[in-house]
Parts: structure tokens; C-alpha cells; sequence
């Protein structure tokens, strides 16, 4: 490494650190602050620690909303992130495999999904007819169709390598479609459902307006609407809220770390042929 | 023992006709291989037979039954595919047992088959690997073992070699030959190479432009060409094949001459040419001759016979074995 790669690799760390690691620690130490130090928000160690009296009066705020929000959130995003990959690889494999007149129809649908921004009442109206207006259901729904055309784009590219031998060879082993589907080609799809895993997980557990649309009600809570627990008009409870913003960014944070470079395999692998 | 007849098979891709009209009968127990260039139809036709394309019409009939409409699973054959198409997430033998665990087969009798089978194909120490961990010849073994398990009446291959290196190649060439002749199954090979052609096959079926040229022996396609392309594709270095003047004074349209065929001389023969190059394989030696109004000669002759670039020779047609077409 010469002078000039190592300058400018100090350089790139210490700008990632401020972009990054400086808002983390600034949650940090501001969650520890008591009301009276964290309501100056200046970036300074807290005076007294109150680490845990925080945590558990945020645990506690509201007969424990924190802990129902962290049930439904986890419930909205296992259930939905399951149906994506599921209906993701599906229809990426019949669009990628089986050539037909319907496949420039479903593709238009996909794009469409993409590029044709969600209208929220008329999705309202929809979901108020269905009977699945402020339910769990109806918000995984609209998760799952949100995150579909992605998914379905990101499978369908990788589907693109896997041989078609490898089809076939099933084929000739007497395997039926669905065998197909679930015993060859889905155990293959593993990089990229690793990736769509990690990135709609985040996506759907940090979500904070649909769930502010879709799904009112105290009952229905999830993890991003407990933020407004200690945000008022006139009052806001900085050690509380930043100490709330901590806990709920530590599980998307975990998941990421620990399956940060299977991502960015499942990302490139389905781009270049190998 | 099954046979395997094609009645007037033909496909057509679109417009684009690939299979003009196949009519051939493979005997039971017959080592029938597939030989000719790139496109020429032979995979296709292959394909058709196992079931993964459909023909456009035409009948195919497997053990005399009518299998046309079949799936592939249901006419008793099993594939060997160029590319080996091993299931890279499974172990070597649950890729052997794949198509009895999907026909639901006891655990126990999958264990005792995919045994047997990596016994015959000295797969047994692999059995817990995983295909990546393998090399070349033995990710063949594994998918002709995946076809022997099934214990089908017709093995299909389709160039199962062509990844393979020259050496592991020829050992290859010969475990197939004596498996064939262990398990005394109708095979049917798919091949460009015409070495495999004619070191495995019972029978050869040349085939052009998705019609067959010729059937027979690799001796009656080497000895008895019935046109100049099968004495073209045939044998190697190719058949020397003019057409033209040369030909007209044969008496035919093409005459074709293999260049193990002709004796050079310094002195006298038919054809006075210069040597343009030279190309020494040990045991023989092939020489390109320039001659007048010959397009080009190529001759084979002996490998320590000394010859020079520019050298003057004289090539004549050993009697009785030139082609007239």
C-alpha cells in the first residue's frame, strides 16, 4: 500500500465514521441522558448514567405497547417476508423458465409494481371492503404486494443461472413441477433468498407509514409508531424517544451483521454470468 | 432388452424445420451412436427420443410400445447430459438416489441401490461429497450412476465426454464400452467427435442437416461411404474430396481419396506436388501436398520418414481404395 492509498483509505473510514457511527453514538449516549440533560441535545456525555431506568420506562410506557408492537412487527414481518420469497422465486421461476404470451403480461404487472407509486385511499377502500382494513392480515398483504415486483425481479434474474440441464436431468428422474420447483431449483435460490430475507426484513420491520396508514389502533401497534409515545406538540421526551429509536433499531441491525455478505453475493450473482 | 424404432419423426422450430424425417430402428441391446456437425440435429433428435422436445410428428416407439406422447419419465430411459447436470446442493449420493426418493422408495432400499451402484462405478468413498468436490470424470460417474439406478431400458448420452480432457476422454470411452457391455442396455450416444463414433458404436447414424445420411458399421462408414460428406466426416485426417475437372476425368462428381490412402514416392506418380507443410504425430505423418489444380492433398506416411518444406513428391491413389461419388 503507498502513501496515497493509505491517506485516502484514512480518509474514506473517518467520513464513513462520521456518516455512520456518529448518529449510533449520539443515540447512545442521549438514550443514557436523564429528561432535564438529553432535552439540550448536545453531543456530550451524559452527567448521570440512566441507561437501564430509561430502558425499562420505555419498556413500560403504555402497559407495555413496546413489547405488543415488538410481537406484531415481528409477526407482520415473518409472515410477509415468508409469502415473498415463497411467491417471489414461484413466479420468477415460471416467468424465467416457461416462455409464454402471458409472460409479457406478467412482466408489464412486475414493472408496474415498480414504477406506479401506491395510492392510499383507494387501498383503503379496497382493504375496508375485503374486511381487512386495521388487521395484521391486511398489512401483511399490502407488504407483501408492495415488495413483490422487487422480489420477483431480483429471483427471475437469478433463476437466469441455474442450467436448465438441471431441470431437465429432474425431468428425466421423474420429478413433477412442483418437485421441481421445491426440491431443485429453491434449495439453489438460497444466496439471493438470503438477500431478499435481509433486505425486505429490514424494510417491513423499520416501516413506519404504512403501518401508519393501514393499520390504526392501539392494539395494532407496531415498532416504528411506539416513536410517538414520547413525541408531543409542545413536549418531546428526547432520552425516552432516542432510547426507543435504540431498541428498535438493534434486531434489523443484527440481522444485517450477520448476514452482510451473503447479501452482496445474492445481490451480484444473478448479474454477471459466472 | 428394448429397441428403439423412429417412424418418419420430424420437428420444426417455428418455420424452421430441424428434424426433416427420421426413420430408424435401434436394436435392443445396440450401441447406436449419433454423429455429425453443430446443428445437424443430433441432440435434438436425442431430446425428442428421451421426451424434454416434442416432434412436430412422426412416431417413436420405445420396447414396441408407442411412446410419442409420453412423459419422460414413464418411457423407461434415462439421460446423461454434457454439462453432467449433478444437483449441486445434494451429496453425491443422494444425486445417485434422487429418482427413487422422489418415487416415495424405502430408505433402506435407496441406501442398498445407491450402494450398488457407486460399487459398479468406484463411487463408494464419495458417496458423502458434494459434486463441487469432485473431479471432471468422476461428476460423469456420478450422472451415469444417477442413470444406471433407475435401471432403465434405454441410456441416452448426449456428448458426455466433451468436457472432458483427451486423456480422462479415451479412459472414459472405455468404462462406457464395458459398462454397455455389462449391462447389455440399448444405448443411444450423441456425439460430434468421430473418434468416440467410431472406437464405441455397434452402429453409427450420420446425420446432416436433420436428415440421416448414413447408417452402418464404423468399418462399412469408413470403408463404403454412400455420400462425400460421410467420407468427409468420417475418418481423420478427412478423405481428400475434388470435384470438377479431376473428378470428370475419374468419371464421377466427387472423387475422394484418404490421405492413408495414397504413397508418396520422390521419383514417378500421379500427382507431382511441393510439401507446404508438415505435421509429425509420432507413429504417422501427415503432409500437405501443393499440387496444380488440386485444391490440396493431404497424405499419411510413415512418422520418421524425413521430409522438407518445398520438397518436390509425387502421390498416387492406392488401387481399390479410391471413392467415386
Amino acid at each position: 500500500m503507498n502513501r496515497r492509498q493509505l491517506y485516502t483509505g484514512i480518509t474514506a473510514l473517518l467520513a464513513c465514521g462520521v456518516i455512520f457511527v456518529l448518529p449510533f453514538l449520539f443515540i447512545f449516549i442521549t438514550a443514557a441522558k436523564t429528561k432535564q440533560d438529553a432535552a439540550s441535545l448536545t453531543f456530550s456525555l451524559p452527567r448521570e448514567w440512566h441507561l437501564w431506568q430509561n430502558f425499562m420506562e420505555v419498556v413500560q410506557t403504555r402497559n407495555y405497547m413496546l413489547l405488543l408492537a415488538y410481537f406484531n412487527s415481528t409477526v407482520i414481518t415473518v409472515v410477509a417476508v415468508t409469502l415473498l420469497v415463497l411467491f417471489g422465486a414461484m413466479v420468477g421461476y415460471v416467468l424465467q423458465r416457461r416462455p409464454s404470451r402471458w409472460n409479457a403480461v406478467i412482466y408489464g404487472a412486475v414493472l408496474a409494481g415498480l414504477m406506479i407509486p401506491p395510492a392510499v385511499v383507494p387501498t383503503i377502500w379496497v382493504l375496508q371492503s375485503l374486511g381487512l382494513f386495521k388487521t395484521i392480515s391486511g398489512m401483511i398483504l399490502i407488504q407483501v404486494a408492495y415488495g413483490l415486483a422487487f422480489t420477483v425481479l431480483l429471483f427471475r434474474s437469478f433463476i437466469a443461472t441455474i442450467p436448465r440441464d438441471l431441470d431437465e436431468a429432474a425431468i428425466i428422474d421423474g420429478a413433477k413441477p412442483l418437485q421441481i420447483f421445491f426440491r431443485v431449483v429453491l434449495p439453489l435460490l438460497k444466496p439471493v433468498t438470503v438477500t431478499v430475507i435481509v433486505v425486505q426484513s429490514i424494510a417491513i420491520f423499520n416501516d413506519f407509514t404504512n403501518p401508519l396508514y393501514y393499520l390504526p389502533g392501539r392494539e395494532n401497534v407496531t415498532v416504528q409508531l411506539t416513536l410517538y409515545n414520547f413525541q408531543g406538540q409542545f413536549q418531546t421526551q428526547f432520552n425516552l424517544l432516542f432510547m426507543n429509536i435504540l431498541l428498535v433499531t438493534i434486531p434489523p441491525l443484527i440481522v444485517f451483521v450477520f448476514f452482510n455478505r451473503q447479501i452482496v453475493a445474492g445481490m451480484t450473482a444473478g448479474a454477471v454470468k459466472g | 432388452m428394448t429397441s428403439v424404432v423412429l417412424e418418419d419423426v420430424r420437428k420444426s422450430f417455428g418455420s424452421l424445420e430441424v428434424i426433416k424425417g427420421v426413420d430408424l430402428t435401434i436394436e435392443a441391446g445396440e450401441f447406436c451412436v449419433f454423429v455429425g456437425p453443430s446443428g445437424c440435429g443430433k441432440s435434438t433428435l436425442l431430446r425428442i427420443i428421451s421426451g424434454l422436445e416434442t416432434s412436430t410428428s412422426g412416431k417413436i416407439l420405445i420396447g414396441g410400445k408407442d411412446v410419442t406422447q409420453a412423459e419422460p419419465s414413464q418411457r423407461g430411459i434415462a439421460m446423461v447430459f454434457q454439462s453432467y447436470a449433478l444437483y449441486p446442493h445434494l451429496t453425491v449420493g443422494e444425486n445417485i438416489g434422487f429418482g427413487l426418493s422422489l418415487a416415495r422408495r424405502p430408505k433402506a432400499e435407496i441406501a442398498e441401490k445407491v450402494k450398488q451402484t457407486a460399487d459398479i462405478l468406484q463411487l463408494s468413498h464419495l458417496l458423502d461429497r458434494k459434486p463441487k468436490a469432485l473431479s471432471g470424470g468422476q461428476r460423469q460417474r456420478v450422472a451415469i450412476g444417477r442413470a444406471i439406478i433407475r435401471n432403465p431400458q434405454v441410456f441416452l448420452f448426449d456428448e458426455p465426454l466433451s468436457n472432458l480432457d483427451a486423456s480422462l476422454r479415451s479412459q472414459m470411452r472405455l468404462e462406457l464400452t464395458e459398462l454397455h457391455a455389462k449391462l447389455g442396455a440399448t444405448m443411444i450416444y450423441v456425439t460430434h467427435d468421430q473418434v468416440e463414433a467410431m472406437t464405441m458404436a455397434d452402429k453409427i447414424v450420420v446425420l446432416n442437416g436433420g436428415k440421416i445420411e448414413q447408417i452402418g458399421s464404423p468399418m462399412t462408414l469408413y470403408n463404403e461411404p454412400a455420400t462425400p460428406f460421410v467420407a468427409g466426416f468420417i475418418g481423420s485426417p478427412k478423405m481428400n474430396l475434388f470435384e470438377g475437372e479431376v473428378a470428370e476425368k475419374e468419371g464421377c462428381k466427387t472423387y475422394g481419396i484418404r490421405p492413408e490412402h495414397i504413397t508418396l514416392s520422390e521419383s514417378e506418380g500421379k500427382w507431382r506436388g511441393t510439401v507446404r507443410h508438415i505435421e509429425r504425430l509420432g507413429a504417422d505423418t501427415v503432409v500437405f501436398l501443393d499440387v496444380e489444380r488440386l485444391p490440396s492433398l493431404v497424405a499419411r506416411t510413415d512418422g520418421d520418414r524425413p521430409l522438407s518444406f518445398g520438397q518436390t513428391l509425387f502421390a498416387s491413389p492406392v488401387q481399390g481404395k479410391e471413392h467415386r461419388f
